[in-house]
């Protein structure tokens, strides 16, 4: 099994309990470190189960530690036309902001959840921690531009849409706090731009 | 003059040689097993996959340049197809189209950013990928049907007792007689339209957040259908038996919840947008 394979293998095998992806693991420490990272995203995503809302220490730590294993790399001024296989990997850093709107979404969920169970008190306005700028577009964008620059423009147009999305659906949740449509639009909204960044890092792990 | 038309016909003729000889096609056998896996990876090109007459993966590959490769792997009954780009290439030079062959309950992935996908005669599971790519499907059953896109238009035709997933972003969504357990498609700008019967006893999901929705039915069609634009608009041509209770607010013009037929063979569908139009319509014999 190689690097490529193990990838691909993890959504199939996710405890990891097949030979060929332990046989792996073992001899190869970029995999076995980004295995490491998912696993401890699994278990920033459970923390969110016994809070109302993500504290910020759940996105710095899966920064800190993204950066401390080299997922996440400062941008170099100079880029080889194609990627090396290292460098293939260093572009998992697009796991940061595709986890982190999947752990939102998850937030939100969570929060309805715990919602409908408190009945008698108001329902509170889900209104989601993290700014959509926040979540470093104009890098995404900048990454599009490399990897593949013949869609810059659809994932320019896409991203924008999708942001104009997320406004306008957390726009009427403000006004309405209990309409369930505009709760799950917002959450829809989420989970759009999670998938286009995923498209985005799918095509840079190629 | 004669002489200048005869030169440029030699110039056409030179770079149509050129590009025959730039082009090469490839041919790649795989003997497999039942419910094979085939996974396609390919950033420029299109992907076409059709029903083998036995257990034989077969991949003609036309590749457009030199500047890409065709990496083949089979591990067991496993099939792995990706084009391999080299320094220099683009979506013109990269481009590889596929023809492919494969046994008919084979489990198949293809991923493409440029380029058209398409799947037709398979019953084994389905899982296409594709930021700019245009999908289409027809002729499935019995499957998990999966479809990613960014911009790209998705077409499924005649997908029976499926598990079908599609997520869009500003592609335009057909389903044409597609019915099965579950029948799910979200888009953000994008249009939707269904036209079939919602099945028997299944679930169907369409949601988008400004794109319109548009459902056509035939006059059999038993259903128990809820349908909500948050700030756009419904409008319902076929007569529905209310619904005394729902999650949502009924307001005229915004939402209507209620079954038509059988109400012990219906399926449930679910409607809803944000700011796009919902058109719940009759069919006509034409269509």
């Amino acid at each position: 099994m190689n690097c490529v394979e193990l990838k691909q293998s993890l959504a199939e095998v996710e405890d990891l309990s097949g030979a060929e992806q332990r046989a792996h693991l073992k001899a190869c420490p970029a995999c076995s470190a980004l295995v490491q990272e998912l696993n401890q995203i699994v278990a920033a995503a459970s923390e969110l189960r016994a809070a109302d809302e993500p504290s910020p220490r759940v996105w710095n730590s899966i920064e800190i530690a993204l950066r401390r294993e080299g997922l996440i790399r400062p941008q170099t001024a100079q880029r080889v036309p194609v990627a090396s296989f290292s460098a293939r990997w260093g572009r998992a850093r697009w796991l940061v902001p595709a986890a982190a709107m999947l752990l939102l979404v998850v937030g939100v969920y969570q929060r309805q959840e715990s919602s409908s169970t408190r009945s008698s008190q108001p329902t509170a306005v889900v209104a989601p921690v993290v700014n959509p700028s926040g979540l470093n577009d104009e890098d995404f964008i900048q990454e599009v531009a490399e990897n593949t620059p013949a869609l810059r423009i659809q994932y320019e147009e896409n991203l924008r849409r999708v942001n104009d999305s997320i406004r306008d659906a957390q726009s009427a949740l403000d006004e309405s706090p209990n309409d369930e449509d505009a709760r799950r639009s917002l959450m829809d909204a989420y989970q759009q731009k999670s998938m286009l960044f995923q498209m985005a890092m799918d095509r840079s792990l190629e | 003059m004669v002489s200048k038309e005869a030169a440029k016909l030699v110039a056409v003729s030179v770079m149509l040689a050129c590009t025959v000889v730039a082009q090469s096609k490839k041919e790649y056998r795989f003997a497999v097993g039942p419910r094979a896996g085939v996974s396609v990876m390919n950033p420029y090109g299109s992907i076409s996959v059709k029903p083998s007459p036995n257990n034989t993966v077969i991949v003609d590959a036309v590749l457009h340049s030199d500047k890409v490769e065709v990496d083949n792997n089979q591990n067991g009954n496993r099939v792995d197809i990706q084009s391999h780009l080299l320094s220099g290439a683009d979506p013109e030079s990269g481009r590889v189209d596929y023809e492919i062959l494969v046994p008919a309950d084979a489990s198949v992935t293809l991923h493409s950013s440029i380029g058209s996908m398409r799947a037709e005669k398979l019953h084994g599971d389905v899982n296409l990928e594709g930021p700019g790519s245009e999908v289409s499907l027809r002729d499935i059953s019995d499957a998990h049907v999966h479809v990613k896109t960014m911009n790209g238009t998705v077409t499924l035709y005649n997908v029976q007792n499926g598990h079908v997933e599609v997520d869009s972003l500003s592609g335009e969504v057909t389903l044409k007689s597609v019915n099965g357990s579950l029948v799910q498609v979200v888009s953000t700008s994008g249009k939707i339209n269904y036209i079939g019967d919602f099945g028997n006893s299944g679930e169907y999901r369409l949601t988008s957040h400004s794109g319109d929705i548009e459902a056509t039915i035939p006059e059999w069609t038993s259903a128990d259908v809820s349908a909500r634009s948050v700030r756009g608009e419904v409008h319902d041509d076929i007569p529905l038996q209310p619904k005394t209770h729902t999650s949502f607010p009924l307001d005229k013009g915004r939402a209507f919840a209620g079954t038509v037929g059988r109400v012990a063979v219906s399926s449930t569908v679910v409607l809803r947008t944000f700011s796009g139009k919902i058109h719940l319509r009759k069919r006509s014999d034409k269509q």
